[in-house]
């Protein structure tokens, strides 16, 4: 123990004469590298990770390191406390962390809507069934209409021209998990929207009437993963098989076809859900530092530009459509079916019932099946 | 060290400040050293990735970070890990072991590097007379086989080894009507007829690839890893090839993900992840494991099939995945006919041993309340003999087990019997499996639908009773039995290795070491080949 005491001093003593070394090596621009640590939405992992993005930041003086969590948890258990910035993937959650920590102000230097991604012969049943519809390369998703499917229990086999998708699966969207990501939590509230009357939810009765309606949309998924990256990974390595249909950030698409990786094939198709949410990424700054990486972010063309290269949308529309026509692919250019999320507390209500929901289904069945289990 | 890597780990510290080259020694005693720690990921790995190595060493030139593997099983890795374990990484086929364990949180980042659908290999004829020549057929289809007898097959057991749990997700969600399973969807009949199938279990896909091949002329087929039945259609040990068959409901596919649980080692992870990301890695992985590649835009395999594969979806909450285990185990599977033939010589007296062995035995009748206990624990449907022995046999007892209380009678008084072993005489070993045998034949026949094993753990050499000549003739007049009944060797103290591979052998088991680590885990381990 002593030993690994000592150990652990002289490490110390070394890592800051490194330190020292580093800043050092770093400042030949004549300033400081200054560490700015932000915790943010998996999502813009890749963003943060880009060695083009590292070096905007440090050349404006700037080492900015990033821990990723879903955006439900840095509002609510993340302890922030060590962090300059937190970086969640949309407002209501930038709203929360702003008030509890009084922060001055909230940038949102790029946003991305809701999609889904898909493929020809999917979109076809669909288009078919009615919910998909071709608007020029790209595909509007009807939600309502999607809703009464899934009310209906149908099976992709029920569907018109199944036999290109043979599956006897729930025609569902694959999401993440409804209680801790961002992703599922728009989609939840793209639902609910539209199951409240085209309104959006603006209070907790109104969260409780919809929730049981919203709930079997995760449900019945049975198992749902944590971060975005996930069902989007499995959609474009595992394929139809597993995730048919899948609720993304378009920048997620987007930013794969602008990387030419070879992972966007012909076949993959974009919708977008009528309505749809845009999904503002939201940087809440808690240090002054914090504030200037949100500024820089907000005002550096460089960082601007990059941003478009990963797909999200700036205050530059050309930029974009530049970007992802000579990404090859069709997205819509632009969105008027938008609706905006319910306030934080109004989407936590949401959630909240909805998980209830879940749960009172599940206490139902195990009830059931602990007679079974008796019995058998 | 190579003077390469050296200066990379330095390197490698200089840039990240992170905790780097001086970690890996809150171990005490075992795990890195000093000189490599920085850049050195100790993992705990399915015994699957050992084909992995190849590419291993690659990354290792390419990148400085050195792998040391670990083999453990799924179930054995995850509790290993919710207890805190000192490896830097763990590496399974899933993740789903270790949620069942709790251990969830300790995961600090995951990225798949592999895929494989756990799927059907159905010997060519049978595939044939069966109809699924082209690879296409139904859960419902095979489990009709299976339960008409027309379909003995080999499948590991869900309860330690993930290959084997995939498949029973699978059948039982296919049962479920296509859906995720919930509590109320669990089909125990169907269930039932298609595990009357399982001919040959094992705790681990490789044990039951090399079962399987020994037995080709008596199984059908074989539930695996896609990877598994492709490089074994590969490797000329079939007299047939097998046929896979993707059952159309939905599969379950391990995505072999590699998880980081030591936050020191975030950058040695990440050097490493993005290598095996590579698209030219990943193609080289594919060709070389016949797993397929998790990056988009790989050349797909030609081995591998291009149709669609359904995935299955899986249970949405750990509750529901461990009442199917937790059925499977207690109503689903074959029963079992357990036979302990149990050294209590006087060399077992020496400090510790009568001690473990007792512990290890209680631990399977009821003491051991781990997940992995719980898994292992005997369970109704199952008849219990044990047969203690020194100078002579000195004991047979039987216990049938009715309950999954760990507080039922019977297992009350076979943890009495056990605390009430002494250690005396000399070593009958051979005498003892003779009987034991008499025994385990006994039980077969009193019920041929039963899985029958024999377990002999022993710390010394035979000195008494039967030789090993006498017992080996007398196992070859011995009636040819419906099933295998196989002897699992435990090594322990003194105990002559050569000879417990050689009663492996005859019989088709396997010899476990009980020497280092502890005698409970190794009881555990062989639960899941009975």
């Amino acid at each position: 123990m002593r030993r690994t005491l000592t150990l652990g001093l002289a490490g110390l003593l070394l890592l800051l004469v490194i330190g020292v070394v580093v800043v050092s090596n770093r400042s030949s621009g004549g300033g400081k590298v200054v560490v700015v640590r932000g915790v943010i939405g998996s999502e813009k992992k890749p963003f943060f990770d880009d060695p083009r993005v590292k070096a905007a930041f440090r050349k404006a003086g700037f080492d900015v390191q990033v821990d990723t969590a879903g955006s439900r948890q840095i509002a609510t258990s993340v302890d922030l406390s060590k962090y300059d910035f937190a970086f969640p993937a949309g407002t209501p959650q930038a709203q929360k962390i702003k008030s509890d920590h009084k922060a001055k102000t909230v940038y949102v230097p790029f946003s991305t809507p809701m999609a889904i991604a898909s493929f020809e012969p999917i979109v076809k049943i669909l288009a078919t069934a009615g919910v998909a519809k071709d608007e020029g390369g790209w595909y509007s998703f009807d939600m309502a209409k999607f809703l009464a499917l899934v009310a209906a229990d149908t099976r992709w086999s029920d569907l018109a021209g199944s036999a290109d998708y043979p599956s006897n699966k729930q025609v569902l969207i694959t999401s993440t998990d409804v209680t801790t990501s961002n992703s599922a939590g728009m989609y939840a509230s793209i639902a609910s929207y539209v199951l409240n009357g085209n309104n959006v939810v603006a209070s907790s009765a109104q969260a409780q009437a919809v929730a049981p309606v919203v709930a079997p949309l995760f449900g019945r998924q049975g198992y749902t993963e944590q971060s975005s990256e996930a069902p989007f990974d499995d959609y474009l390595s595992i394929g139809a098989g597993k995730t048919p249909i899948v609720m993304i950030y378009e920048s997620q698409f987007v930013a794969r076809a602008v990387a030419k990786d070879g992972s966007i094939v012909p076949g993959m198709v974009l919708m977008y859900p009528t309505p749809t949410i845009v999904s503002k990424h939201s940087l809440v700054p808690l240090t002054d530092n914090g504030d200037k990486v949100g500024q820089l972010l907000m005002t550096d063309p460089t960082l601007q530009n990059l941003a478009v290269q990963f797909g999200f949308r700036t205050a530059d529309p050309a930029a974009f459509a530049k970007v992802v026509k000579d990404a090859g692919i069709a997205t819509a250019p632009s969105l008027i079916d938008v609706v905006e999320p319910p306030t934080n507390d109004n989407l936590e209500a949401l959630i909240d019932a909805i998980s209830e929901s879940m749960k009172s289904t599940s206490v139902n069945t195990s009830t059931s099946v602990n007679s079974t289990t008796v019995n058998t | 060290m190579t003077r390469g890597g050296r200066r990379l780990c330095v390197l490698f510290v200089a840039a990240l400040v992170a905790a780097g080259c001086t970690t890996g020694s809150d171990s005490g005693g075992s795990g890195g050293t000093y000189a490599d720690g920085a850049s050195t990921l100790n993992i705990l790995a399915g015994s699957e990735l050992k084909d992995m190595v190849p590419i291993l060493d690659d990354a290792r030139a390419a990148t400085g970070v050195k792998v040391n593997l670990t083999y453990v099983g799924s179930l054995d890795g995850a509790e290993r890990i919710a207890e805190g374990t000192t490896a830097d990484a763990g590496w399974f086929g899933s993740d789903r072991y270790i949620g069942l364990a709790g251990a969830s949180t300790k995961v600090l980042a995951r990225e798949k590097i592999a895929l494989s659908p756990v799927v059907l290999g159905v010997r060519a004829d049978v595939a044939k007379q069966l109809g699924w020549s082209s690879g296409k057929a139904s859960w419902k289809d095979i489990v009709a086989a299976a339960g008409s007898g027309k379909l003995p097959f080999a499948m590991t057991n869900p309860t330690v080894s993930n290959s084997g749990f995939s498949a029973l997700v699978s059948v039982a969600s296919a049962l479920a009507g296509g859906d995720a399973l919930s509590a109320s969807t669990i089909d125990a009949d169907g269930l039932k007829q298609f595990l009357s199938g399982q001919q040959l279990t094992a705790g681990s896909s490789g044990f039951l690839v090399d079962a399987f091949v020994a037995a080709q002329d008596r199984l059908a087929a074989m539930v695996n890893y896609e990877s598994v039945l492709v490089s074994l259609n590969d490797s000329g040990r079939l007299k047939q090839p097998l046929v896979l068959v993707y059952p159309t409901e939905g599969i379950v596919t391990a995505d072999y993900p590699l998880m980081l649980l030591n936050a020191d080692k975030r950058d040695a992870y990440t050097k490493l992840t993005q290598y095996l990301a590579r698209a030219d890695v990943q193609a080289k992985l594919q060709q070389l494991t016949a797993r397929r590649a998790v990056t988009a835009g790989v050349k797909p395999d030609p081995r591998l099939s291009s149709s669609l594969l359904v995935e299955a979806s899986f249970p949405a909450n750990i509750e529901v995945t461990r009442l199917l285990l937790d059925q499977y185990q207690t109503n689903l599977r074959r029963p079992a006919n357990t036979v302990y033939v149990l050294d209590t010589s006087g060399s077992m007296g020496a400090p510790g041993r009568l001690d473990a062995l007792q512990t290890a035995m209680k631990g399977l009748a009821g003491a051991d309340n781990s997940l992995s206990g719980v898994f292992t624990r005997f369970s109704p449907r199952e008849n219990v003999t044990v047969v203690s022995f020194s100078s002579d046999v000195n004991d047979v007892k039987h216990w049938k087990i009715t309950s999954t209380d760990p507080n039922s009678p019977e297992l009350l008084d076979l943890r009495g019997y056990i605390d009430g072993l002494t250690a005396a005489g000399n070593t009958a070993m051979y005498s003892a499996l003779d009987r034991g045998y008499d025994e385990a034949l006994a039980a077969a026949g009193a019920d041929p639908t039963a899985v029958t094993s024999i377990v002999l753990m022993t710390d010394g050499e035979n000195n008494s009773g039967l030789s090993s000549s006498d017992f080996v003739d007398r196992m070859k007049n011995r009636p040819t039995t419906e099933q295998d009944i196989r002897i699992f060797t435990i090594r322990f103290g003194e105990a002559d290795p050569g000879a417990l591979q050689q009663i492996a052998d005859i019989t088709g088991g396997k010899v476990f070491d009980g020497r280092s680590g502890s005698l409970g885990a190794v009881f555990k381990e062989i639960r899941g080949y009975q």
